[in-house]
């Protein structure tokens, strides 16, 4: 007890503030730190911090993209070719960052051997689907890199939202020497991406990194930008449980955290009311409807099951007011307009609702088969399943069966088409309406409802062709616009990030992305 | 003796690939596939990915290459969730964490368990028997996620030192180790008390009570030895069971041991990691009970006997 009494009282975020290391909650370990093997959100978050790309994001405006590794760039009147001139910049090993870097790198993803989860993200770029499914040699691709220090981007259509899909970390170079020195660039277990071997052009290199302890990243001093970065380096805590992470920083354990569950807000609002955030987030919280069986089949069936969600009580009693209440699919931001829809009374939405149950066939809910809906185990999405179960069998007096499966299971059966109803979270991966809108195209891949429209299709190839970005935004807001007629899917909420941030963090701003520069986040010193 | 270990130690050897062969199979029957992900792979990456992996080949083949890896290279393969890292490493980051907070816990559970049980018999059907079995069943009753959070809270939160989670200090072991233990304790207490209650209505006890052999020495000396039989029985499985980690006590208190990655590794169908996971803990049960084996020899004459017979 003695020994306990005379320990320093100040808390881990305390001392590593002191060391000027910036704690933070990753939710989840990383996978890989590789941009062209990771895929997961918290893998993004240390990848951009060791990688920069051609352009790099803002603190506080998502719509502001500041010159990277590119100093600057031009496009034709189409913004269909695009040409990058990059700066003098250096890999953390003192190598030059070249235009080749990017080239190979953009290569190694796209490679049909390599097999890059992502790889569709480059699709943008001309021939780049063809080349990844092997249809095409690589010189048909539209990238090239004329000297060092320039880079040329053919695109395959118009593409003036270009500069926000650069943000995404399969965009990044990689160091073509260091992947070369570990197996090369067809090598998916190489080592280049893992401690003592790693190296970047980011803000930050790889430290220490224990499995579901810490990851570390320290200061790069060659990055070209040295002299801005606020910290001294950035430790992730992959916690995955929002409870114990609550706990972790109120106990001083972590200057913000990664997610405050729906049932201890209150908690965390009452103890921590200064560290406590709600910022919207680029993401949307729907149910798939399988239109590939009956009834849902039928856009009747459809409409009234969406008409009978109370998603104002939804959003209040269960998300506990961590959203806003969704008649649409793509989330407001990125100055895109959703499509104007009428929005009906509770009382006339649930009327309706029954009018056109009936309408179907099934007056009162007679005769309505008992459908399934299927939920990941997560606490909150069965809390959400139970009450919509609760609300049809109040207004259309229909039964739903809830079935709650491990998190595979449940996305095997989502994506082999092995459901009646599936809850679905979609986030966008940059800021722009073609990461939600896009998803809906007939067969693709995430789709996943079986639903599909030659108008809706038509509409996307418009925006990809088109010559204008206000022309681009106004096809992608029909497209959705058909979809949610066609009401393949149930949008309940537009989620927000509910979160603690320690009033010592400066330089954190709300962002739509939840993608924040991290190096431009200071921490006060703690008062000795 | 000898003959007792060599018998055991071949009959662990069957067991361990019996449980590796089972597990192989059935963790391909399981639903969806490694590589798996938020969104949709095209197809022609997933058909990469499962011939990068061997993964295209049909479940025998896969299976005799995995004991052809394992047999002459002593390779455990790669994790398929986390690509360029052996599940080696995976496991020899992981067991020193769980080998420790295993230990710690243990300790707690003996050192509480076993004289509690041990004082609940001697006071059989009195007030200490009543308290300390209600709290043995408590601590039975009320599972560890309840426990761990409550032990967070209640302590980590207040008491200078201890840690609400995170592994980031000496400290920070206590509160899962007293989780882990107060469970384990429940259950030893229990054992050590029915085991003791036996031991002291049998005659040898009686005829030393009547011989005016005192309370402690007829307690440790005559009795303990016997007493403890089941207790050690059930020891040596669940000292296993808590080096290998637990994902509840390992997620409460955010401690970066096997228990996550058990877990985790299922439910991302790791198949790798999952076999390497059960390999360490299918030697570790078996190395467990030979030890209770030997143990139970060396305390019960009437086993040795039976052994040299």
């Amino acid at each position: 007890m003695v020994m306990v009494g005379c320990r320093e009282e100040r808390s881990s975020a305390e001392k590593a503030a002191a060391q000027g290391i910036l704690v933070v909650g990753n939710n989840q370990e990383p996978l890989s730190l590789d941009p062209h093997k990771a895929t997961a959100v918290a893998d993004g978050k240390i990848i951009s911090a060791l990688l920069e790309g051609l352009v790099r994001p803002d603190a506080r405006d998502e719509a502001c993209i500041h010159p990277g590794m590119a100093e600057r760039w031009e496009h034709d009147a189409e913004a269909r070719v695009w040409t990058f001139y990059l700066r003098e910049a250096f890999w953390s090993d003192g190598r030059p960052v070249t235009a080749q870097d990017f080239v190979y790198a953009y290569r190694r993803i796209l490679h049909p051997e390599f097999a890059g989860k992502y790889a569709e993200m480059l699709y943008p770029l001309r021939n780049a689907a063809a080349y990844n499914k092997g249809e095409c040699a690589w010189d048909a691709v539209g990238v090239s890199a004329p000297d060092a220090r320039t880079l040329r981007l053919e695109m395959s259509g118009p593409t003036p939202h270009l500069l926000h899909l650069l943000l995404h970390f399969t965009w990044f170079p990689v160091p073509a020497h260091a992947v070369e020195a570990h197996g090369g660039m067809l090598d998916r277990r190489s080592l280049w991406a893992r401690t003592g071997h790693w190296v970047g052009n980011g803000a930050y290199v790889l430290g220490c990194h224990r499995f579901n302890d810490r990851l570390e990243v320290v200061a790069n001093a060659r990055y070209w930008r040295a002299q801005e970065v606020r910290n001294r380096g950035v430790r992730f805590l992959p916690v995955v449980n929002g409870y114990t992470e609550t706990r972790m920083f109120l106990d001083g354990k972590m200057h913000i955290s990664n997610n405050v569950p729906p049932e201890m807000l209150a908690v965390a609002k009452a103890r921590a009311p200064q560290a406590y955030c709600q910022d919207a987030y680029y993401c949307t919280i729907f149910y798939r409807l399988n239109t590939r069986r009956a009834p849902l089949d039928d856009v009747r069936v459809r409409r009234a099951l969406s008409l009978a969600v109370n998603r104002e009580s939804l959003v209040r009693d269960v998300v506990r007011g961590a959203g806003r209440p969704a008649y649409a699919f793509t989330p407001p931001g990125a100055g895109y307009a959703l499509p104007a829809r009428e929005i009906l009374s509770r009382e006339a939405a649930e009327q309706e609702a029954r009018r056109l149950l009936a309408e179907a066939g099934f007056p009162g809910g007679k005769g309505f088969p008992t459908l399934e809906l299927m939920t990941t185990s997560r606490d909150v999405q069965r809390v959400m399943a139970e009450s919509l179960q609760a609300m049809w069998l109040k207004v259309l007096g229909i039964h739903v069966e809830i079935r709650s499966c491990e998190w595979t299971a449940y996305k095997a059966a989502q994506q082999n088409g092995d459901y009646d109803l599936s809850s679905s979270s979609w986030s966008g991966d940059f800021l722009d309406p073609a990461t939600f809108v896009e998803l809906w195209r007939s067969g693709g891949g995430n789709n996943c409802t079986g639903w599909g429209s030659s108008a809706c299709d038509a509409a996307l190839q418009a925006a990809a062709s088109a010559a204008t970005a206000e022309a681009r935004l106004g096809y992608l807001a029909e497209a959705e616009r058909l979809m949610l007629e066609a009401q393949p899917i149930i949008p309940l909420y537009w989620s927000e990030r509910t979160y603690l941030k320690s009033p010592a963090v400066q330089g954190w701003y709300p962002l739509l992305l939840d993608n924040h520069p991290l190096d431009a986040v200071q921490l006060l010193m703690p008062r000795s | 003796m000898i003959r007792l270990l060599l018998k055991r130690l071949a009959q662990g050897l069957v067991v361990v690939f019996v449980l590796q062969s089972i597990t192989f199979f059935l963790v391909r029957l399981l639903p969806g596939n490694p590589f798996l992900g938020e969104r949709k792979l095209p197809e022609h990456v997933m058909a990469q990915l499962n011939s990068l992996y061997g993964l295209d080949q049909s479940a025998l083949v896969q299976y005799g290459n995995y004991w052809k890896n394992l047999l002459l290279h002593g390779d455990f393969g790669p994790s398929l969730v986390r690509e360029g890292v052996q599940v080696a490493d995976i496991i020899a980051q992981a067991f020193p964490v769980s080998l420790e907070l295993g230990v710690l816990g243990m300790l707690v559970a003996v050192l509480l368990g076993i004289p509690a049980g041990m004082f609940a018999a001697y006071r059989r059907n009195r007030w200490p028997d009543a308290f300390f079995m209600l709290m043995a069943m408590a601590g039975i009753c009320i599972p560890s996620f309840v426990i761990a959070p409550l032990a967070g809270l209640s302590l980590g939160m207040h008491v200078p030192g201890l840690s609400v989670a995170g592994w980031d200090d000496p400290l920070c072991a206590v509160l899962p180790a007293l989780t882990l233990g107060l469970v384990n304790a429940a259950y030893i207490a229990r054992l050590t008390r029915g085991g003791m209650v036996e031991v002291l209505s049998a005659d040898f006890i009686r005829t030393a009570r009547a011989k005016g052999v005192r309370p402690m020495r007829l307690l440790f000396v005559h009795a303990l030895r016997s007493g403890l039989l089941p207790a050690v029985s059930y020891l040596g499985p669940a000292f296993a069971a808590l080096i290998t980690g637990s994902f509840v006590v390992e997620t409460c208190f955010q401690v970066p041991g096997m228990g996550l990655h058990f877990v985790n590794a299922t439910t991302d169908r790791d198949y790798f990691l999952i076999q390497g996971l059960v390999f360490c803990y299918g030697v570790l049960i078996v190395l467990a009970n030979l030890v209770v084996d030997l143990v139970l020899v060396a305390l019960n004459p009437q086993l040795r006997s039976q052994g040299a017979a």
